[in-house]
């Protein structure tokens, strides 16, 4: 339709575009702009031309952060995907389910800084609980401190993660494979098949289109992590666990390395970008004709 | 068949217990001294006082981390609210020159992680004296908020029948009345999930909150219990107080709408 009055429409559209300019697009262009200067935050920035970008490239603690933000990934996958699918899978069979759903969605709708409050005095050395239970199931020697120790800090933080988000992708899955057409599963069950075959065979199989997006939600969002790993290690011990966010945060506002930073958060979103692309390329090609 | 559904049942039963076991640790803990806190971690408490929490939400701070919270997250929530629904409007149904562009930006903001913006909303934030105040949370929470918010409710108003904004044209209303009269109450569902998703990212939000706000009476939960945490760093019993206090009224309140609340949260997440 045309509308009845341009001013009208100015009046509907002009506030959420300016807020949005105001403190998302401009501040994003900034970044870009800034990512090719030097600048402390005091004095006039000077044009550096990709001087940042190639200093982020040779960066070793930088280069290091793709690594442990890598493991991150891959282990979510597994302790949030992976585990979802299995949790919808199981539940989704069963009639009284609800309880289920309810109870293992709860750690994903609080707030992930008090989760990791939480789960630091649990990790905690002196009166946390899991070394308290490991000593009363005679396994003493498997203390550890959790979270000081270079071999365990990146496992443990992977470890709450999955605690969050596995009900997160639970609830996913649980949605999809409900919308399901039961004359399929139906069929399947009268000609004999097994419960786990349907669900291996037919139901999983069904539903990949919400997986495929289900993983894409696991690794932008683990590129963007910072909450989890800012409160129960800040990057240490000895930059074990720092990640592209925590290490960002670090330059610009601890070190005051405002061009430095710019760039490698342009660098992050880049890589998180092209993701999101090639994800929605590859979509498109194998879209399949049956929504769900 | 029966064993199975046994077994399925106890696997998924034993995984919940995992899931809520720390959380009912640091509920119990919250009535435990703090002798009895470090010398037995897992043993129940003897007695029930409440007094711990009295003391952590005033002398800690936590009523007034919640208050900062509430504000903070129902400005926000209402902004995107009003602005990515009358923008919606507009976007989906009114044929405008820059129409198409403004669609592009916006989705473009459903791309953009926060990573690739906030230093320099930090150095805008600064110049124009903005942090330290309300306003370093509401308006990026707002802003933030405002991509997907139109991408949902602009989806909602495609999928009506075009008929019904032109029966409303014929009858003489302009824009702004189909807006009020017409569009705001049918699009109801859009604007559930939409407040749901805006309002729970608002509540829990920490990078911003870090680093926007400094001053002790304005820091929300998250940074407010951060730095509870380090101030009473060996007062164990305080800690689970304040922590069982920010959990157990979101705990009460999902219960109770939980259909919504989680509907909300993955629509958010995947459509985003």
């Amino acid at each position: 339709m045309k509308p009845t009055s341009r001013l009208g429409v100015f009046i509907l559209v002009a506030p959420a575009v300016l807020l949005y300019s105001f403190a998302v697009l401009l501040p994003f262009i900034g970044t870009i702009v800034l990512s090719f200067m030097r600048w402390d935050g005091f004095d006039s920035p000077t044009f550096a031309g990709i001087a940042n970008y190639t200093r982020a490239f040779a960066d070793a603690i930088f280069r290091s952060t793709f690594i442990h933000v890598g493991i991150y990934i891959v282990a979510t996958l597994f302790l949030e995907v992976l585990l979802g699918l299995l949790l919808a899978g199981f539940t989704s069979s069963l009639k009284h389910s609800s309880f289920y759903r309810i109870a293992l969605f709860i750690p994903v709708m609080l707030p992930m800084v008090v989760i990791a409050v939480l789960w630091r005095a649990i990790f905690n050395s002196d009166y946390g609980i899991l070394n308290a239970i490991l000593s009363s199931f005679g396994l003493a020697s498997w203390q550890h401190i959790w979270l000081g120790d270079t071999k365990t800090a990146l496992l443990s933080i992977c470890f709450v993660s999955g605690w969050v988000f596995s009900g997160f992708y639970m609830a996913i899955f649980t949605a999809a494979l409900n919308r399901l057409p039961s004359d399929v599963i139906e069929s399947a069950r009268l000609d004999g098949s097994g419960e786990m075959n349907i669900f291996t065979k037919i139901k999983v199989p069904m539903i990949r289109q919400v997986t495929s997006i289900a993983i894409l939600i696991c690794i932008t969002g683990g590129l963007q992590g910072f909450d989890l790993f800012y409160v129960l290690t800040d990057g240490g011990p000895y930059h074990t666990t720092e990640v592209p966010t925590t290490f960002m945060v670090k330059s610009v506002f601890r070190d005051g390395e405002f061009g430095y930073g710019s760039a490698l958060a342009i660098i992050v979103s880049l890589i998180g970008l092209s993701m999101a692309l090639i994800f929605n390329i590859w979509q498109k090609r194998t879209r399949v004709d049956v929504e769900y | 068949m029966k064993i199975r559904r046994w077994a399925l049942h106890l696997v998924v039963t034993a995984y919940s217990i995992f899931a809520l076991a720390p959380l009912f640790w640091m509920f119990y803990s919250s009535f435990k001294t703090n002798a009895q806190i470090s010398q037995s971690p897992l043993s129940l408490p003897t007695s029930f006082h409440f007094g711990v929490f009295a003391q952590a939400w005033r002398i800690g701070g936590i009523g007034k981390y919640a208050m900062n919270s509430i504000i903070a997250t129902a400005a926000s929530t209402a902004i995107v609210l009003t602005t990515a629904s009358m923008a919606g409007f507009a976007l989906s149904r009114l044929k405008f020159a820059g129409s198409k562009s403004i669609i592009v930006l916006f989705t473009l903001g459903l791309l953009l992680p926060v990573q690739s913006y906030f230093i320099m909303q930090n150095q805008e934030f600064e110049l124009f004296n903005l942090k330290d105040t309300r306003w370093a949370l509401i308006i990026p929470y707002a802003s933030m908020g405002i991509p997907l918010a139109i991408w949902l409710i602009k989806t909602y108003i495609d999928s009506l029948p075009k008929e019904l904004f032109e029966a409303a044209r014929i009858d003489g209303s302009t824009d702004m009345q189909t807006y009020r009269f017409l569009m705001f109450p049918i699009i109801r569902p859009a604007l559930v999930t939409v407040g749901i998703f805006s309002a729970l990212s608002a509540w829990n939000e920490f990078l911003l909150a870090l680093l926007y706000v400094q001053d002790e009476s304005l820091k929300t939960i998250p940074t407010g219990l951060l730095s509870f945490s380090s101030k009473y760093v060996t007062d164990y019993q305080m800690l689970f107080a304040a922590l069982t206090m920010v959990t157990v009224p979101m705990i009460a309140l999902y219960v109770a709408f939980n259909r919504q609340i989680v509907a909300g949260l993955t629509q958010g997440a995947v459509k985003g």
